[in-house]
């Protein structure tokens, strides 16, 4: 199955345009929010009043995306969030609260559920196809995904819209930084794997994505495999399920041409990556991708878009600041782990 | 009841985030729902609400909405109302 067409926001320059060409945008501190388009371009100012800011990103993004691949009309339409949308739930909760559960905002409580965004996809579309949202924390892009690939498969759909959504709130920033997920003190995002400190920094974003089960001349990408695995015994237990991967692909390590590993800058959470590093992924480029994006439990759909793209392009491009990489970028592995528990990976090749 | 009208008119706005509205462009008898302001029902439950929480008025009979939310200047004339009979 192919990659047609591709919508992102993220705390980079990636939409419409994306300038991946050009420095990364750095942060400071331990949030980094989405820069936003002016969505009035691509949503009936009616309707925006009642999105709030992730419905906005994910439906800015989704149009992005059937625009670009000249679909109308997807034969399905699947999303993949674990918070889901937090602006509304904090609204309608903090509400609840104030008011002895007596009122409701209705607009937030409805606009709270985690399928709203494909919802209104579906209902800015008219569209009355399949349309599914998977909320599985680390893994919910990967489902998402997991059922476009399988109505492609069985040939229930040609065209399948994925996506996956997340945001981070006020609320949810202090309540996670307060469990110890992020690192403190002013650390530049582009300096996180060099801190050596405990933590990440937290992120958000908005990616989607046009499956067709035929080729096009356009395609980004041909998505070779994808494989999940839920907390792996260890390093060991890591490199048998990369290797079964490749090997159910029929490839070898050394057919890779490069490999987009999740880092976040948490010691602990890096050191997973280390090890196949050293062994299974030993001789091939590896490159991160959390200093662009931060984490959240759908950073893995930013990867796949940052490999769809370099798979397009045929070279690494200047927003991951890399040197050294100069033959030509035909097949990637992205390996990525949320919390040590959700681990995935993606097979990419240049159609 | 002009300043309760103002009032009423800047709630609107911020509890049904009207964008590029602002509360002195809606008229005083315009029509709120289909062809005035365009508002629709889910609009129509965070009026209800809006009653509730600003003026302590609970809607009972939904038969009464239609009258009641009309315009701005029925909202008021109904706010006025049950705040003379409660008072």
């Amino acid at each position: 199955m192919y990659i047609r067409a591709t919508g992102n926001i993220s705390p980079q320059k990636t939409f419409g345009h994306p300038l991946m060409n050009e420095a990364p945008v750095a942060y400071t501190g331990n949030r980094l929010s989405c820069i936003e388009p002016d969505y009035k371009e691509f949503i009936d100012p009616k309707l925006i009043r009642r999105m709030s800011r992730i419905i906005r990103m994910g439906v800015a993004a989704a149009m992005e995306c059937l625009k670009e691949a000249d679909v109308k009309m997807p034969d399905a339409i699947v999303t993949g969030t674990s918070y889901g949308c937090l602006e509304d739930t904090y609204a309608f909760l903090s509400k609840m609260v104030e008011f002895n559960e007596e009122l409701l905002t209705p607009t937030a409580f409805i606009q709270s559920t985690h399928n709203t965004i494909g919802a209104q996809i579906g209902l800015m579309l008219q569209c009355n196809n399949y349309n599914n949202a998977f909320v599985h924390r680390g893994f919910s892009f990967e489902s998402a995904l997991l059922d476009g690939m399988l109505l492609l498969k069985e040939k229930e759909a040609s065209h399948v819209l994925v996506g996956a959504i997340d945001e981070i709130i006020p609320t949810s920033h202090t309540i996670l930084n307060r469990l110890g997920l992020y690192k403190q003190g002013d650390v530049s995002s582009l300096d996180i794997y060099r801190a050596g400190t405990k933590g990440t920094i937290a992120g958000e974003g908005s990616s989607f994505f046009m499956l067709a089960n035929e080729a096009s001349s356009s395609d980004y990408a041909r998505l070779d495999g994808m494989h999940t695995f839920y907390k792996p015994a260890g390093a060991v237990d890591i490199e048998k399920q990369v290797s079964s991967f490749l090997e159910k692909q029929g490839i070898a390590t050394g057919d890779l041409d490069l490999i987009i590993t999740g880092k976040n800058g948490d010691q602990k959470s890096d050191r997973i990556y280390d090890q196949p590093g050293q062994s299974v992924f030993a001789g091939i480029p590896i490159l991160n991708y959390k200093h662009l994006c931060g984490e959240y439990p759908t950073a893995s759909a930013f990867a796949f878009w940052l490999a769809a793209n370099i798979i397009k392009q045929g070279k690494i491009p200047a927003m991951l600041q890399t040197s050294g990489i100069l033959k030509p970028i035909k097949r990637v592995l992205v390996y990525n782990h949320y919390l040590n528990m959700h681990h995935s990976l993606f097979l990419l090749s240049a159609c | 009841m002009d300043k309760l009208i103002s009032d009423l008119k800047s709630q609107i706005v911020t509890q049904l985030n009207l964008q590029d509205i602002k509360p002195e462009d809606i008229g005083d008898d315009q029509p709120l729902f289909v062809e005035g302001l365009g508002l629709d029902s889910i609009d129509a439950l965070e009026l209800i609400v809006l009653l509730q929480q600003q003026y302590k008025i609970k809607l009972s009979n939904a038969d009464e909405g239609p009258k009641v939310f009309r315009t701005v200047r029925t909202m008021a004339e109904y706010i006025t109302a049950h705040q003379a009979q409660n008072s």
